[in-house]
């Protein structure tokens, strides 16, 4: 062989093998990469919310933190500070099948979104979970909270843990308002609290000073937003300021929305 | 030339920093650029003190989980002051010294077969690790080139983009990709024809 020729050949060697370097290199890499992250990080997309773009911090587990941030290092930081996780981009179809959910789930629907709340205490979790539970378009008070959450003495402790729940809006703790019926705060403001409210068509003036309805046709009183209450006619309502107020007056708590008495 | 180099390895320990500091940030593309740029080293170096593809494979991903759990836990400034590339090999080792313990654990008495040389070796054998052998000796063959030829090389050949997208990426004009596509190839010829047994040898 030439010298040439021999140059030539190994030449083309060297293609064929980097070729198949590249075909093994990137039948690997698809799936190695995926995998590390998905193990090894914390995923992290954002999403349009009514309280604008946020992010949303997700484990394996579910939703851990969703918030505003300047930026998404800076929301990676904070969660990095929480939970000790790094945040990657949620490329893998798994995250971005959670991600349509939480869209339409932020959107009003009716959907479930799976929370991961592993990094709060036993009771800060029972209060979380009840506040899940409230249903758009209505309102509960922090009282009732504490009482659902096994605790009936702690409402104010169910105010700390509503300032610093993780997942808000997937916890929609702007669905827990003050025990007059006036609406409070809220950890991304009192006033985007009431826009909210309004958003899903809580009577938020109308509560005010009277969060329950009361009709003298069943001698049931009910929370203002829930539905039986919505059905009183305007003519047989009855407002009252609290629940001990329409006990006193005879009437008894609803079973469906199960206002709590004295607490 | 040789300046170049010095010039091409200040180069590399900068993007190194940069990638350190984007962890540290928080920027949540940053974990992805650390596998896709050190998977391929990594899975040489697992390779080749464990012998075995999927070992290596396993290995790899298990040094990334280890990572980036690690990384989790870490302050913004310890993130920082990491020399990550040598972090990641010793990580890289420990994983493997795992898997060797593992395997004498698993394997207690029968030995693994040697392979059989009675019929002189690997003439006209295909077998896979022989095939693995070969295109692992054109990556580590690649790793020595000069740095200029290995991107283009790498991005022309492994990664298959034209020379138009080689040459966008790296702000280097199309026909010096060409040129250092050419050069780099006939450099990879010349060392892996020097480590077959004797076929290219003049």
């Amino acid at each position: 062989m030439n010298g040439e020729g021999s140059r030539r050949f190994g030449e083309e060697r060297a293609l064929g093998l980097l070729r198949d370097a590249g075909k093994h290199l990137g039948a690997m890499r698809e799936g190695l990469v995926e995998r590390a992250l998905t193990r090894g990080t914390d995923r992290l997309f954002t999403c349009d919310s009514p309280l604008g773009e946020v992010y949303v911090g997700v484990s394996e587990r579910g939703v851990r933190l969703l918030g505003r941030a300047a930026s998404p290092e800076e929301f990676a930081r904070r969660y990095r500070e929480r939970f000790g996780r790094l945040l990657s981009w949620g490329t893998d179809e798994s995250t971005r099948a959670l991600a349509r959910r939480v869209a339409t789930a932020l959107a009003g629907e009716k959907v479930e979104v799976p929370a991961d709340l592993s990094g709060t205490t036993p009771f800060q979790r029972r209060v979380l979970e009840v506040v899940k539970g409230i249903p758009r378009g209505e309102v509960r008070s922090y009282a009732w909270v504490a009482r659902e959450a096994g605790s009936p003495k702690a409402s104010r402790a169910v105010g700390t843990v509503m300032a610093s729940n993780p997942v808000p809006l997937v916890i929609p703790c702007h669905r827990v308002i003050k025990n007059d019926g006036t609406t409070g705060n809220y950890a991304f403001g009192a006033e985007e609290k009431v826009g909210l409210l309004e958003g899903e068509g809580v009577p938020v003036s109308e509560l005010a000073g009277s969060p329950y309805l009361a009709t003298p046709t069943t001698g049931i009183f009910c929370h203002a937003t829930c539905p039986n209450a919505r059905r009183i006619k305007p003519e047989n309502r009855r407002r009252f300021r609290s629940a001990q107020a329409a006990i006193e007056a005879g009437y008894r708590p609803c079973r469906v929305c199960r206002p709590a008495v004295a607490g | 030339m040789g300046m170049e180099n010095e010039l091409e390895a200040a180069e590399y320990m900068k993007s190194e920093d940069l990638l350190t500091r984007r962890l540290a940030d928080g920027d949540p593309g940053a974990p992805r650029e650390m596998v896709e740029r050190y998977h391929a080293e990594l899975y040489r170096y697992a390779w080749a003190l464990l012998r075995d593809g999927s070992a290596a494979e396993d290995a790899v991903q298990e040094v990334f989980e280890r990572t980036f759990t690690a990384l989790g836990r870490y302050s913004k400034e310890r993130i920082e002051a990491l020399s990550l590339r040598p972090w990641l090999y010793r990580i890289t080792l420990n994983v493997a010294r795992n898997a060797w313990r593992k395997s004498r654990r698993e394997v207690p008495v029968a030995e693994t077969p040697e392979p059989d040389t009675r019929f002189g070796g690997a003439s006209g054998s295909t077998s896979g690790t022989e095939s693995r052998e070969s295109w692992m000796d054109a990556l580590e063959a690649l790793g020595r080139l000069s740095e200029r030829q290995r991107v283009v090389v790498t991005l022309r050949y492994i990664e298959d983009l034209s020379y138009a997208d080689i040459a966008e990426q790296t702000g280097w004009p199309e026909n010096t990709c060409k040129t250092l596509a050419r050069r780099g190839i006939g450099r990879l010829g010349v060392l892996l024809s020097g480590r077959s047994d004797g076929e290219g040898g003049s």
